[in-house]
């Protein structure tokens, strides 16, 4: 149904195009088409077909005036007395991606905390991203007790949503979400990986400057056995950035948790641990030993990423102490050949560093 | 990029896309305004990318300072971006969800005809998976049903259904009843 450009481009440019609705479009007849927006009864399958071509071109780098999306932006406003999921759920991405350009889009902000605040899980999590899109630091006030309530919510889909979305805001308006720190702190313990994982990244950011505060939340943490394997992951960072800071070595703690991490039964969380414990400064050879000996383990894998991990901190190493990677040696003789190029090229440089001549030669 | 050697941050995918069999932009969304801060950049960037991908199939490389990993099938190449101290198995797991969430919304049609039928849902995929940089979900059937999917869109003949978000299967089970008595 839309019209398409005249094109002058060669046979086979049309042919990858055919079969394409998306290939053609024209920025000013889709515009001209979310006009379809205002009409009743809203025709669900026709404004959905038109906001993922207005979606697709701002995808495809379009850009959009201020005048055409604020037009647009307020057409969409009327989309919301359509009851149709998918519909609504497209409304929220175009709401994300129009509200920089177009003005004044705090219009949307009762629907939206309506919507937040409603019972369909499906728009919660969803509209409290798309708000604090919208969101100032005055609004932000007045949205606060949702937002507080949200964080510690049963339903993990809203309760990552609040969490980083309050990250975000922690950009804008730190003193604010600052005082949500009791909550985030709540959200660390949920059951769900990703939630735990967006809290105690929240929390870290909540107190960060506070150096003692860290200490603790590492310790605490550290011991008390995060289920997830991002929120892990996320401790070593924040236990590596303590051991680098603190080099006069008072506090092992925060070691010896990276150090346990070895040990732990997910492969994520045992390369994020080796790949900390060689970049701390004044590492010692034992504790270089034993990260090398798992990153060994890896040059085996049958996994690419996994091998490429493995070598590219292996070259790292290489650099600073090439005697502690030579045990690797034949395993990286074994990545020469490796299928993949990057692979092949890092072992063949960490090789030339570990000095094995004979092994070159081979 | 002096923003990445901050391992505290949480954003760490710079960019998600989805090319086909000629390294054409079907859906892309990059994060970081540092190092892709354009259309020309981001274009100039995919089109490496995929020179250097398309017939290398091997998960993963090291381009301009970004570690890219991908996968591909029929005529669609998946890439999910990261910093280069990004934790390459954390990218793989993204790549993986952002492919078997696609995978199961197409049942298993993982190919260009399919994707764009359902690009509604492939955008609220990406959406679900990524937010503005930070991860939001990894695990498929979370995605999958947090996506405002219609029971007809829902691939009642895969297992992976029955772990689908339990409102949404009584809704679809609610309507085939219906269907059926009328």
């Amino acid at each position: 149904s839309h019209p398409r450009k005249m094109r002058k481009d060669n046979k086979k440019d049309e042919e990858a195009s055919s079969g394409n609705p998306f290939a053609n479009l024209d920025k000013t007849t889709v515009v001209q088409e979310a006009r379809a927006f205002n009409e009743t009864p809203i025709n669900a399958r026709k404004c959905n077909a038109i906001l993922c071509k207005l979606l697709y071109l701002l995808q495809h780098g379009e850009t959009i005036s201020r005048t055409e999306a604020t037009d647009t932006f307020f057409a969409i406003t009327k989309l919301w007395q359509s009851k149709d999921a998918t519909l609504r759920r497209l409304v929220y991405l175009a709401i994300k991606d129009l509200c920089n350009v177009a003005d004044d889009v705090i219009i949307v902000t009762s629907s939206l905390t309506k919507d937040m605040t409603g019972k369909e899980d499906m728009y919660r999590a969803a509209a409290i991203r798309a708000l604090c899109r919208i969101t100032d630091s005055g609004m932000l006030q007045a949205i606060e007790r949702y937002m507080k309530q949200a964080i510690v919510d049963k339903v993990p889909a809203v309760a990552s949503a609040a969490l980083v979305s309050s990250l975000h805001m922690l950009k804008k308006s730190p003193d604010v979400v600052r005082r949500w720190a009791n909550e985030v702190q709540e959200a660390v313990s949920s059951d769900n990986h990703m939630v735990q994982f967006h809290a105690l990244g929240l929390l870290y950011h909540i107190r960060s400057s506070d150096r003692l505060a860290v200490n603790k939340l590492v310790q605490k943490f550290g011991k008390s056995g995060l289920r997830s394997p991002y929120a892990l992951c996320y401790l070593i960072r924040i236990a590596a950035k303590l051991v680098e800071e603190n080099e006069n070595g008072s506090d092992k703690s925060a070691f010896q948790f990276i150090e346990s991490c070895l040990r732990h039964k997910n492969e994520i969380v045992i390369y994020e641990a080796a790949s900390a414990i060689v970049k701390l400064p004044n590492i010692t050879s034992g504790d270089l030993a034993s990260a090398v000996s798992v990153l060994q383990l890896f040059c085996s894998s049958p996994k690419p990423a996994m091998r490429f991990a493995a070598v590219r901190t292996l070259n790292k190493i290489s650099i600073n102490y090439p005697q502690a990677v030579i045990s690797c040696n034949v395993d990286l003789e074994q990545l020469i050949t490796d299928q993949n190029r990057s692979i092949a090229t890092l072992a063949i440089t960490t090789l030339l560093k570990t000095g094995a001549e004979a092994s070159v030669e081979r | 990029m002096a923003l990445d050697l901050d391992m505290s941050s949480l954003y760490s995918i710079k960019g998600i896309a989805i090319l086909d069999q000629d390294g054409h932009r079907i859906l892309a969304k990059y994060y970081d305004s540092e190092v892709f801060p354009s259309q020309k950049e981001q274009a100039a960037f995919e089109k490496n990318l995929f020179q250097k991908t398309h017939k290398a199939n091997s998960e993963i490389i090291l381009l301009d300072g970004l570690i890219c990993v991908y996968r591909s099938n029929v005529d669609l190449f998946f890439y999910v971006i990261g910093s280069a101290q990004e934790n390459e198995l954390i990218l793989v797991s993204v790549l993986n969800c952002l492919y078997d969430s696609v995978s199961t919304v197409l049942r298993k049609n993982v190919e260009k005809k399919a994707l764009l039928d359902s690009i509604d849902i492939a955008m609220l995929i990406m959406d679900e998976i990524c937010d503005d940089g930070v991860i939001m979900e990894t695990d498929p059937q979370a995605v999958v049903s947090r996506c405002a999917l219609r029971p007809d869109e829902m691939n009642f003949g895969d297992q992976s259904v029955s772990q689908l978000g339990m409102s949404l299967l009584t809704s679809a089970k609610e309507q085939v009843k219906w269907s059926v008595f009328k």
